[in-house]
């Protein structure tokens, strides 16, 4: 799948560290364009922490992060933005005292063409509808799915290249965990490359075309989606017992 | 003291207040940094304002480069020290904060700057006196409550109008997430910086003017004073800092003109402060 494609993301024997502790061991993986990537691992793997690398929340005590062509280990995550990044963090991270349509509009802070940012509004308001008729409201007063929901539209404002998101369906009623992937479903069809750091492997491998498994710092596994789906360490693991 | 008085004393303390105010209100909800070395800031602005005022004779010439100096002057403490520490916990950058305001006090204290001295500032007649049906407010009044008002407008403006207004009240709330929306967060809270002591910068001049007078020392009194409104604004809020400045004054005023024989106007400021934070610790408008 990754050969015919070009490399979008290129992570080189990632190392971060947190004063004594180290969360990522030298951890090595790819993104080809429009190519969707799960990231599966258990509470503490590192999976957050490879993130907020990839966003520039933490600088790596070794390795490198190459976004189409070039090195951005050490940019600053606007810069990172710029070329095409967008992400959903760990908890949705909402502008809490701003409004819906203030929080969209933020997600689209380096977008000055106002037909575009409309146009793209329109999109995540068709993606979740009941975005549009909360457009007003505080984003501190939506309910935990809402949120989510606000976070994923945040990102989706961007127009992204690559879209990396940790653990959207965490504390989602399972009907909002579909509507969830349908729309990273729908985000992959439109050629957005995805990046999904998740525990909820069963709904990540439906639509990811392959995936990593994190295991204390380091990948232990790599392979199709399918060949997850099949392997019985996964199975056990992530897949409940299989 | 009459009503129309202690209308006028509250607006015009109230004024004063919140422009030295509004630029750590702007800090702190970026930065979390108690920034003391603000209230030197606005000594700066008042020692700048002075002296081109002298040169020229020109009060608006004054006023301009007293922001413009003061503005930089903030930049330079962002860029020059703050920044290295953003990762720091709090306490770090609020000692550094005192270390600098003592520093920069001492400095200005210095014979080839202010020196110990008192300097008249005689720019009082630049704006005619306002005669209304209630009584008359001096020239000096309605001088800082014309900047204030234009101050409140301009900051409304951009703060819901504008992409940076958006861009700060986002990094407020969350830096982190504000920086990978696409907010250059170097030149966002540097802006915050240049706004925020360019209008210490200008109360510096307008208290200058007000009172005749202008000290090296000046910014002790605002240095702590600033912080009660902040705390009773609810941290890092502009508008509660707005709210907080003008009921402080409002309390100040009312007492003074009461019990002012056993309570000095900083000793009722401190006593609001304290009252306010046993019962209402998130500040008068805080969540
Ligand atoms: N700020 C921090 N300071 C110190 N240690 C940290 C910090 N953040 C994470 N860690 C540690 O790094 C390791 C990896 O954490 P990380 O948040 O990346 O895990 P995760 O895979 O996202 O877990 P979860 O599924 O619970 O979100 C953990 O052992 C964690 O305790
Ligand atoms: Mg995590």
């Amino acid at each position: 799948m990754t050969d015919n494609r070009q490399p979008l993301l290129t992570v080189d024997h990632l190392v971060v560290t947190y004063g004594h502790i180290q969360a990522l061991h030298g951890v090595s993986l790819q993104v080809a364009a429009g190519e969707a990537v799960a990231i599966l691992g258990a509470n503490g793997a590192g999976k957050s922490t490879l993130i907020r690398a990839l966003v520039g929340w933490v600088i790596p005590a070794a390795g490198r992060v190459v976004y189409a062509g070039r090195d951005i280990t050490h940019a600053p995550s606007w810069e990172r933005t710029r070329l095409g990044l967008a992400v959903v963090p760990e908890g949705g991270r909402v502008f809490r005292d701003l409004s819906v349509e203030e929080n969209l509009r933020l997600g689209a802070y380096l977008e000055t063409n106002p037909a575009r940012v409309a146009e793209r509004m329109d999109y995540v308001y068709r993606l979740f509808p009941v975005l549009k008729e909360r457009r007003r409201q505080i984003a501190r007063t939506l309910s935990g799915g809402e949120q989510q929901m606000l976070a994923i539209g945040r990102a989706v404002m961007r127009g992204p290249q690559l879209l990396l998101v940790d653990e959207v369906s965490m504390g989602l009623a399972p009907l909002l965990v579909d509507a969830v992937f349908d729309a990273l479903q729908q985000l992959k069809e439109e050629g957005v490359a995805l990046l999904i750091v998740e525990q909820n492997a069963y709904e990540t491998l439906r639509v990811v075309d392959r995936g990593y498994v994190l295991e204390n710092g380091r990948i232990v596994l790599a392979g199709t989606a399918s060949e997850l789906r099949e392997n019985p360490r996964v199975q056990m693991a992530y897949l409940g017992g299989g | 003291m009459t009503l129309w008085n202690i209308l006028l004393d509250t607006l015009t303390q109230g004024s004063i207040y919140f422009l030295i105010a509004v630029g750590l209100t702007m800090v702190y909800g970026i930065l979390k940094i108690l920034h003391i070395a603000h209230a030197a800031v606005y000594t700066v602005g008042a020692g700048v304002g002075l002296a081109v005022f002298r040169l020229t004779g020109n009060f608006w010439a004054a006023l301009a480069a007293a922001m413009v100096v003061s503005g930089a002057v903030g930049v330079l403490i962002y860029r020059g020290v703050y920044f290295y520490m953003l990762d720091q916990p709090r306490i770090v950058p609020l000692i550094t904060s005192v270390g600098l305001f003592l520093l920069m006090q001492d400095l200005l204290q210095k014979p080839y700057l202010m020196g110990p001295y008192q300097h008249a500032f005689p720019a009082q007649d630049v704006f005619p006196s306002l005669t209304l049906p209630w009584g008359t407010v001096p020239s000096a009044q309605v001088m800082i409550l014309v900047f204030t008002a234009l101050t409140l407008g301009v900051l409304y403006g951009v703060f819901t109008r504008t992409r940076l207004g958006l861009a700060w009240q986002a990094a407020a709330m969350d830096r982190d997430m504000a920086g990978a929306v696409g907010v250059n967060l170097n030149r966002a809270i540097a802006l915050n910086f240049l706004l925020g002591s360019a209008l210490a910068g200008a109360a510096g001049v307008l208290v200058g003017v007000f009172y005749n007078s202008v000290y090296a020392t000046m910014g002790d009194v605002p240095s702590y004073k600033a912080f009660v409104v902040i705390v009773l604004g609810g941290m890092g809020s502009v508008s509660g800092t707005v709210a907080a400045s003008f009921l402080l004054a409002l309390a100040e005023t009312v007492l003074l003109s009461s019990v002012g024989y056993v309570l000095p106007r900083d000793a009722i400021a401190f006593l609001v402060l304290i009252l306010v934070l046993m019962f209402r610790p998130q500040g008068l408008l805080g969540r």
